[in-house]
């Protein structure tokens, strides 16, 4: 049996977030997760409010409003100091990160409109430096350069809906030699941190632009030494130049994910990835200790507080059986926001509100768990939110993770409790 | 409007449809073929797959176990290439009355139906995952069949010979000269474009929807009912031979291995519209229990669409034979010439995809008739384009060809393996902006992600051939996600709603397909 001051569960950008809150707080934190989490699909963007329906152009100017709207939404439980808060922790941790140089952009005050790969305008509060530059409201021509090589990515689609979105931009296809004919982004992320490679690219590409355009490439420009990749690539094309998130798996969110786990671990925690939670050992309406299971081998986890961050429905953690009945699956907990019974779970419009969308684990005012008094439930596993479509994903999960660790900390009494081994 | 002239045009581009024009056009005839939708996307795309054995009718309908058995020996010759030789077995579970597996085999012996008691120990070796409880097995030579490929084998066996295939292209009025058919006017979907049809014979191969057709061209008393079911698609194989419940037809009684999956079928309601796609959850739960009785654990599997179709239940109004009024699931040939005197038409309804075969030759014996001349058919010995080599379909031969050139060759959509140079030849072939149409021929996006992955990959394919524009480009996403979420939502649960949000992540999250400037009414807030 391990004794911790807190179990983080789940280890997405809300798990990492309250675990090196948690450490940096002084408490001794272990995140255990079954896997990877949200980081590795996701475009590595802080995306805090995008659509309250409509576009939002500020997300600091629309949280109030929308926080009064929604009563049941995370923000609304969280309240704007903490999004502003725990976006200002998230820029000092990126600069502190492990990777030298590199920065995240943007305020709370001014969404940037980034292009997807389709080229559709993604609204975002923060975002890597080496994505800034496609912000739809910057001058100059855009030339969105993609290759054949990478299935992942189509220029001239991407340029065509840009086009259509009113800004200059064309398509071009530059050959990339591969190994492998399916190769994806972090294949050849990797070749952008050599530089020999990266000038021979830089030279090929050079001659195909014009003059003041500034040039969108699919999320690549390096895994290791993604600042020194993009700076040195802006600087021999002697222009703007931009990375576009594509299809999983994202380089840019696996960065975010290598400078939360340092935060995790430079402040003294613990991460355990490949184990998941497979028992409950419970203490009258408390969490007594967690088990989880890797490699066949059983390890039990005690702690005097638990913070759920395992996801909704994409991770499994909330989980619809094939008899219509939803389960939290790894603590048991009850569940809000569900359809009542005999009304529609889907309706058959695709792109319209999915009755389920807003299914998270039932909490309190304070992120804890109904029926598990020492449990915190952050991320997507709080109800009341639909994060793809509002675009808010990351800020509810930096946000809640940010604030469970403060609850837990001040409720510990600012000492770690429990800290016996 | 143009103007075609033909000798027969046939409406309705399913299994029966493009049979009949790739018999007329082994007898020599030219033909032109139209669809209101693509080849094989009503009735005929949407059953489980299964050439039928003739077991299924062999107690309960002895001439029907006739023809099957008959069929699915002439289809293994003649389609090999989309045939897939799983064998059946027909098995008595608990809930089943076991008196009914003697007569079942006598039924057999009766109809000429191979069928060969096994023993149950045998039948789990086989397939382990049956349930344990079976009394009595049968095995019997059931197959399945990749139905477009079919279709599209004869489309083009037809093409090749002269004949004009217009998908897309609904019949809107008809041609009459008095007692006479004289061709039909049809409409191009896409281009709005009409074309007068000109036609000596008009055949009317519309299954669930011939009375409308025959309606339409003045021929009263057509009536078929559409009778709806449902079929499940799971995300593997959990068998590799048909698996039939021994007992009187019924409902979630077939489980059918066919390419990368498993289908579980069906249900049977009588519905007023064929067009009706309606997927009720008691509907769905039958079928997962149904699931159960054959393979237990069936439930834990992912199930990845769910689909109805519409059998043509033929009920002539007009017979006058008692006899024949009662609504049968034997095929129908009406012949208007000796049923209502009007020459020139001829209608094919009911029947099952085993025999679509034999329909078009009655069909095209019929249309001879009418025309006074003798031209033999030959659809029983000749191979379809692309089974001349005799050689059945086997699950893995896409796989081993990937592997032959495994860094040469972009993969789409890996969960069918369907390579970037196959995409862009569907997509110049079929001169199509529909993703589905491109489905339907690969199999691309019918895997377990059901186009996560592989769609935004296609719609840039399609975008960077023929000029297609950005908006197009976004049309054609944004319809086969509609399409495939048709699909989804009543059978969502488990581990395939987790990809279905994975899914919503990477469109609507990472993709923006919701804010794409044609889709987008967006306004600036705050």
């Amino acid at each position: 049996m391990l004794h911790y001051d807190a179990v983080v569960i789940g280890a997405g950008t809300a798990g990492l977030v309250a675990g090196a809150r948690l450490a940096e707080g002084g408490a001794r934190v272990c995140v255990v997760a079954k896997g990877v989490g949200s980081t590795h699909l996701a475009p590595g963007t802080i995306d805090v409010l995008g659509y309250a329906p409509d576009r939002v152009a500020s997300p600091a100017a629309a949280l109030p409003e929308f926080m009064t709207a929604r009563a049941d939404h995370p923000y609304a439980l969280l309240g704007p100091d903490a999004v502003a808060e725990s976006l200002g922790w998230l820029k000092a941790r990126v600069e502190a990160g492990p990777l030298p140089g590199y920065r995240y952009a943007g305020e709370l005050d001014r969404n940037l409109l980034l292009p997807s790969a389709i080229g559709a305008l993604r609204p975002s509060a923060l975002v890597p430096e080496t994505m800034a530059g496609g912000d739809a409201a910057l001058p100059g021509r855009v030339a969105v350069v993609g290759s054949r090589s990478l299935r992942d990515f189509h220029a001239s689609l991407c340029a065509g809906n840009l086009r259509r979105a009113g800004i200059e931009a064309r398509g071009l296809e530059i050959d990339i030699d591969v190994e492998r004919a399916d190769e994806n982004a972090l294949g050849l992320a990797r070749r952008f941190d050599d530089a020999g490679w990266r000038a021979a690219f830089a030279a090929r590409l050079a001659i195909k632009l014009q003059a003041d355009e500034r040039v969108g490439l699919p999320a690549m420009l390096g895994a290791r030494d993604p600042h020194g990749a993009w700076s040195d690539l802006e600087q021999r094309l002697g222009r703007r130049v931009f990375e576009i998130p594509t299809l999983p798996p994202s380089v840019p969110g696996m960065r975010l994910f290598e400078i939360l786990r340092s935060a995790l671990r430079r402040a003294g925690g613990r991460l355990v990835i490949g184990a998941e939670v497979v028992d409950v050992e419970r203490s009258g309406q408390a969490i007594a200790a967690v088990s989880t299971r890797a490699g066949g081998h059983d390890v039990r986890y005690a702690a005097p507080w638990f913070v759920l961050a395992a996801g909704g429905f994409a991770s499994g953690a909330i989980e619809l059986d094939s008899h219509w009945v939803t389960h939290e699956r790894v603590l048991g907990l009850p569940l809000r926001g569900l359809p009542a019974p005999g009304e529609p779970r889907f309706v058959a419009e695709y792109l319209a509100e999915q009755p389920m969308a807003r299914v998270g684990v039932a909490v309190d005012g304070e992120l804890r768990a109904e029926g598990a008094e020492n449990v915190m439930v952050v991320g997507a596993a709080l109800p009341g939110a639909v994060p793809w479509s509002e675009a808010s994903g990351e800020g509810i999960a930096l946000a809640s993770g940010s604030r469970a660790a403060e609850l837990v900390l001040a409720r510990a009494g600012g000492t770690p409790a429990g800290a016996a081994a | 409007m143009t103007t075609l002239s033909t000798d027969v045009l046939v409406i309705g581009g399913g299994a029966t449809g493009a049979g009949v024009a790739w018999d007329a056009a082994l007898r020599g005839f030219d033909v032109v073929l139209v669809d209101r939708g693509d080849l094989a996307e009503g009735t005929s795309g949407r059953f489980h797959g299964l050439v039928h054995s003739g077991g299924r009718y062999a107690v309960k309908d002895p001439k029907a176990a006739e023809e099957c058995i008959a069929e699915n020996r002439i289809l293994r010759r003649i389609a090999a290439d989309c045939i897939e030789d799983i064998g059946g077995f027909f098995v008595t579970t608990p809930w089943d009355d076991p008196a009914y597996a003697d007569r079942f085999k006598d039924g057999c012996q009766a109809t000429g139906v191979d069928c060969e008691e096994i023993d149950p120990a045998l039948s789990l070796r086989e397939e382990p995952r049956l349930n344990p409880d079976i009394s009595r097995v049968f095995r019997v030579p059931d197959a399945n069949i990749d139905v477009w490929k079919t279709v599209w084998a004869m489309a083009h066996g037809a093409q090749d010979r002269g004949a004009r295939v217009l998908p897309y292209h609904a019949a809107v009025a008809f041609r009459r000269d008095g007692d006479r058919v004289t061709g039909a006017r049809v409409r191009g979907a896409r281009t709005g474009e009409e074309i007068d049809v000109e036609a000596r014979v008009t055949v009317n191969a519309s299954g669930a929807w011939a009375g409308r057709v025959a309606d339409l061209a003045g021929i009263e008393g057509v009536r078929v009912l559409p009778g709806r079911g449902i079929m499940i698609a799971m995300n593997h194989r959990l068998v590799n031979t048909c698996v039939n419940r021994c007992q009187m037809p019924t409902d979630g009684d077939i489980l059918v291995p066919i390419r990368t999956v498993c289908v579980i079928g069906t249900t049977d309601e009588h519905t007023g519209d064929p067009d009706d796609h309606t997927v009720r959850e008691s509907e769905v739960d039958a079928m997962l229990d149904d699931g159960e009785k054959l393979v237990p654990g069936f439930r834990q599997a992912r199930a990845l669409r769910v689909w109805t179709g519409v059998r043509p239940l033929f009920e002539d109004a007009k017979a006058s034979d008692t006899s024949t009024r009662d609504v049968t699931r034997a095929h129908a040939l009406l012949d208007h010439d000796q049923r209502d005197g009007v020459t020139g038409f001829v209608t094919i309804t009911g029947g099952k995809l085993t025999t679509f075969r034999l329909m078009a030759e009655e069909t095209m014996n019929a249309v001879c008739r009418q025309l006074g001349e003798h031209r033999p058919c030959t659809t029983q010995t000749e191979p379809l384009p692309g089974s001349e080599q005799r050689e059945h379909y086997r699950l893995g031969e896409r796989l081993e060809r990937k592997e032959e050139h495994l860094s040469g060759a972009q993969l789409i959509c890996e969960c069918e393996m369907v390579t970037r140079g196959k995409l862009e030849d569907a997509i110049r072939r079929r001169a199509t902006t529909n993703l589905d149409d491109i489905r339907r021929l690969l199999r691309l996006g019918m895997g377990p992600c059901q186009g996560g992955f592989c769609i935004y990959r296609a719609t840039g394919v399609l975008h960077g051939l023929d000029g297609l524009s950005a908006e197009q480009a976004d049309a054609a996403l944004q319809h086969f996600l509609q399409e495939r979420w048709k699909g989804i939502w009543p059978i969502l649960y488990g581990d395939q709603l987790r990809q279905a949000r994975l899914d919503d992540w990477i469109f609507q999250g990472v993709l923006g397909v919701a804010h794409t400037p044609s889709s987008d009414g967006d306004r600036s807030a705050a």
